[in-house]
This record gives C-alpha cells, sequence and structure tokens, in this order.
C-alpha cells in the first residue's frame, strides 16, 4: 500500500542556509507521530511543504497519492494548522462557517462542542482574541475538519495547560472514532508522549531519529555507577552522554537492552533507568547529532 | 480514514471564496458607501461654497474614493486573506480565480450603483447644484450602458491591481515593492522611448485625442486582463 505521505530526497534551500537537507520518510494511515525537534530545526518548513505552501528545492513531496502542488482534490483533504496563522478581519463564527465549506467531513457539530469546551465567543472578532484563543480557534479548524491528512505544527501557542489538555483529549477521542494520519510538531514532548505512535526527529533540516514511541523509551537507557563498571558495561553501544563525579560515571546507553544485559549490570551493580520520551529524544539528537560531527571529521 | 477524493468543482470553489471575502462585511460594504457618501458631501459644500454668479456645471472628483476603496480591498484580499484562504484547503489558483469573481461581481454591482446615482444626479439637475461627480464629463457623459460598462471595467482594473501589489508584498515585501514600482515606471519609459525612436508621438496623441470614452475602456479591459495574469502568475510563486 502507499503511504499517505511520502517524501524523498527533501531539500529546501534558502539564502545562506538549508533548512531541511535530503529528507525522506514516509506517513502511513491511521498513525499518529510527534514531529519534534528544536526550534528552527525545519519542522515548519517541512509541513508548509507537505501543504504546498511552500515549494521544495530538490526531491519528491506525494500527499494521498500526488503532488499537493495545486492540487485541489488532495488539498481539501489535508488541513495544516500553524502556530502563526493570521486571520481576515472576520469573526470566530465566521472561521468555522468558511472551514465548513471546504473541508468535505467537516463536523459542524465537533466544531460546536469544541467552542463550548475552549470557551471561545463565535461572535468575537479574531483579532480582539489573545494569543491562547486564537491558537484554540486553530485547534478547532484542525480538528473539526476531519482531514485525513491532519498537520498540527505546534499549535498552543499561549494556550494554558488545562487548553492544551482539552485538545489532547479531544484529539484522541476523536482519532479512536475517525483515525486519520497526525503529524504533531511539538517541543512538549514529555506532554504528548501519551498520543504518540511514533517520533521523527528533525535536526537542522536532517530526519535523525524515526522510530516507533515504544521503542524509543526502551532504547534509551541511563546507567550509573563505578566508572571501571560502566566503562565495561558501555564498551561497544551507542553512548549519547557521558557524566562522571569522582569515582561515579552515569552514561546514556542508545541501544535497545537485552534480559542478559540487564542480568549483567546487575552483576557489575550498575543502576538502570529507563528515560522519558523527551529525556530519550535529547539525547539521541544529541547523539545523532555528534556521530555526524565525527563522521564529518574523519 | 478514507474517503473518495472530493469533486472540486472550480465554478462552486470560486463562490465560496467569494463568500469567504465578502465575510468582512466592514471592507465590502461598508467602505465603499462611507468612501462615497463622504466625497459626495465634501464635493456637495464645495460646490454649495461657489460664488453663486459661477455659472455652468461644476465637475467634481469625488468618485476618487470608490477608485481608492476598490484598490484597497483588492489589495486586503491578499494581504489579509490569502493566508488563510490557502489554509483552508485551497489552492493558489481557486484562491484566485474565487477573488477575481469577487473583483468582477464587486465591480458590477458598484457601477450599477454609480449608473443609478449618475440618472438621480442628471434627474436632480446634479443635486441641485449643477454637480457633476457622477456624470464625469467625457469618461460618463455616454449612454448609462456605456456609463456602467466604463465603472465596472475601472473598478476591476483598480481590484485587480491592488491584488497585485498585495501579491508583491506577500513575496518580496519592500524591497519587492520598491522593484515593482521601478518595473511599472520602466515599461512606460520603453514605451516613450519607443515612441520617440519611431517618431510616432503624434499617432500616440491622435489615438488618444480621438478615443471615445467606450474605446478607452476597451484598453482599459485589455489592461485589466494583463494584470490579472501578472498577479495569477506572482501568485504561483508565493509562500505563505
Amino acid at each position: 500500500m502507499t503511504p499517505t505521505i511520502a517524501v524523498s530526497g527533501l531539500t529546501r534551500r534558502y539564502r545562506g542556509h538549508v533548512a531541511l537537507d535530503d529528507v525522506t520518510v514516509d506517513f502511513e494511515d491511521a498513525t499518529i507521530t510527534g514531529l519534534l525537534g528544536r526550534n528552527g530545526a525545519g519542522k515548519t518548513t517541512f509541513l508548509r511543504i507537505l501543504a504546498a505552501q511552500e515549494f521544495p528545492s530538490a526531491g519528491d513531496v506525494r500527499v494521498l497519492g500526488a503532488s499537493p502542488i495545486e492540487n485541489d482534490a488532495v488539498l481539501r483533504r489535508m488541513v495544516l494548522i500553524r502556530e502563526d496563522q493570521s486571520y481576515p478581519d472576520i469573526r470566530v463564527g465566521h472561521v468555522l462557517r468558511a472551514a465548513s465549506w471546504f473541508y468535505p467531513n467537516w463536523s459542524g457539530e465537533l466544531a460546536a462542542t469544541l467552542l463550548r469546551a475552549f470557551d471561545l465567543p463565535a461572535g468575537r472578532p479574531v483579532k480582539k482574541l489573545s494569543r491562547g484563543m486564537r491558537s484554540a480557534v486553530g485547534i478547532v479548524v484542525g480538528l473539526a475538519a476531519r482531514a485525513e491528512v491532519t498537520l498540527f505544527d505546534e499549535p498552543y501557542a499561549g494556550l494554558d495547560a488545562v487548553a492544551r489538555q482539552i485538545f489532547y483529549d479531544q484529539l484522541i477521542a476523536d482519532y479512536a472514532e475517525h483515525p486519520r494520519t497526525v503529524l504533531l510538531s511539538t517541543h512538549l514532548i514529555d506532554e504528548v508522549a501519551g498520543l504518540l505512535e511514533r517520533v521523527v526527529m528533525i535536526d537542522r533540516g536532517r530526519v535523525v531519529l524515526d522510530a516507533d514511541a515504544d521503542t524509543v523509551r526502551g532504547a534509551t537507557t541511563a546507567v550509573s555507577g563505578a566508572v571501571p563498571a560502566v566503562d565495561t558495561f558501555a564498551a561497544g553501544r551507542p553512548v549519547w552522554d557521558r557524566r562522571t563525579l569522582a569515582s561515579h560515571a552515569s552514561v546514556v546507553v542508545g541501544s535497545p537492552l537485552t534480559d542478559g544485559d540487564r542480568a549483567w549490570a546487575r552483576e557489575l551493580n550498575l543502576t538502570l533507568t529507563p528515560l522519558s520520551l523527551q529525556q530519550a529524544v535529547v539525547h539521541a539528537s544529541a547523539g545523532a547529532a555528534g556521530e555526524r560531527a565525527e563522521g564529518s571529521h574523519a | 480514514m478514507s474517503t473518495a477524493a472530493p469533486t472540486v468543482h472550480p465554478l462552486d470553489t470560486a463562490v465560496k471564496v467569494a463568500r469567504l471575502h465578502l465575510l468582512d462585511r466592514v471592507a465590502y460594504l461598508l467602505a465603499p458607501a462611507a468612501g462615497l457618501l463622504f466625497a459626495f458631501t465634501v464635493d456637495a459644500i464645495i460646490v454649495g461654497m461657489l460664488p453663486s454668479g459661477d455659472r455652468g456645471d461644476h465637475s467634481v472628483g469625488g468618485l476618487a474614493a470608490i477608485c481608492v476603496v476598490a484598490f484597497v480591498i483588492g489589495l486586503q484580499s491578499i494581504t489579509k486573506g490569502l493566508s488563510f484562504g490557502l489554509s483552508l484547503g485551497l489552492s493558489r489558483r481557486g484562491y484566485y480565480l474565487g477573488t477575481a469573481l469577487l473583483a468582477i461581481t464587486f465591480a458590477a454591482v458598484s457601477g450599477a450603483i454609480l449608473t443609478v446615482l449618475r440618472a438621480v444626479e442628471g434627474a436632480t439637475g446634479g443635486w441641485g447644484l449643477s454637480m457633476r461627480m457622477f456624470r464625469l464629463p467625457y469618461i460618463l457623459d455616454g449612454s448609462w450602458y456605456e456609463a456602467w460598462l466604463t465603472s465596472f471595467v475601472v473598478l476591476t482594473l483598480l481590484y485587480v491591481y491592488g491584488c497585485w501589489w498585495g501579491l508583491v508584498y506577500r513575496r518580496w515585501t519592500l524591497i519587492g515593492m520598491i522593484a515593482f514600482a521601478a518595473g511599472q515606471v520602466t515599461v512606460v519609459l520603453a514605451g516613450a522611448l519607443a515612441a520617440t525612436w519611431t517618431h510616432s508621438w503624434s499617432d500616440v496623441g491622435h489615438f488618444f485625442t480621438t478615443l471615445s470614452a467606450v474605446g478607452l475602456t476597451g484598453v482599459l479591459a485589455a489592461v485589466t486582463v494583463a494584470l490579472m495574469a501578472g498577479g495569477f502568475t506572482t501568485l504561483r510563486r508565493v509562500t505563505i
């Protein structure tokens, strides 16, 4: 089966810097993927190119089997909610009404439910809304569109913790009834960890990590104990972080541990601590960046 | 979730895009009406102050107000509306066609209102002041349908010209606008140089002095089509 989103060799160069560097990645139908990365890593550029709001310098992008550029049939089945979305001088209710005209799967019922949940005044001009409320308007559109390809680019700027939780709850509830391909770019990784089935990490325009969320969680472990024991254990494994304090060392090992490894660690008197998704991702990206740096020096 | 690809009818989409713009009632209803009313009031006061010995009709330029409004709402249809429009799953082509449809509709309706006001102005002896705001000599003093056609073409032209400026601003910001203005001056300059080198200034003068209002409208219609083509070509390259 062809993937819902197929990206190969995608490069986007701007004057003086490369925002995306030879990105090849696929996304299957009915998954929620976290698109992770630091500020300026290339996440927004990536999503904008998927939605044909930006053009690639090189490479191939297929969404629902075709190029999205000037392709109405594809674009109508896709929604991109951006952190910095601007609106004309219209009211909240107008935004929803306009969205209902264009999205074939639009659910007015869900939109009304979300409007109440976020406590949004339908009659208020969008430009009079606070930052967080404007973000909530985008989230309502993004969820109620029920688009087969739903892209959220850090959609919660200014949203308080309660409203963010409403977003996560509504996303997962509506996704359960209407599965679709969801990409959620975020840096609040631990907050969304429970939602994500897969994580793709972009760093300086490259995909540095692409794995099942569960695998990432299982694959990174902090190992600490006496320096010689830690060194013995870590030999031959990818080590992403190393701290030493007197005779005590702590490293992050970036490969999954077998039962045999765990037994050996007990013999060596080492402490094994699984990392949270956020910590795992931070170390994975730092490790990958480090490996790249070493590679380029070689 | 998989649904069949929705069939997207261009005209249906264009009508929806036009409705999207019309959600902003201030721009499309209030601004033209207020602009026209204000200009009319100012002109009527000025004409009313003229010494009573001053015979004949007084032509005034109040219609410039609606021209400015047409240009500005064309500009805003891009600067304020494009990002939101494209975020709703529209192609650039769909957005431009809908916006052009609205430009034409806006110009047609406004032209009809101007034509009615022109008839009222004629019937009331220039509002009792011998004022010619809607019956501008040469441009709008033909038959009612010629006047409507000219108003329609001029307002469409200004709207789509505003669109193009908005697109240039969105894509290339200030530097782009300076280059765009310079480009237009260069085109005019090239025309002037060509006329000089081919010794055809007298032909140019003859063309414009003998041009009827309807003929001028035809020239402006051609310019409008060129501006639409230019705007659309620019939009194909705009990113948001």
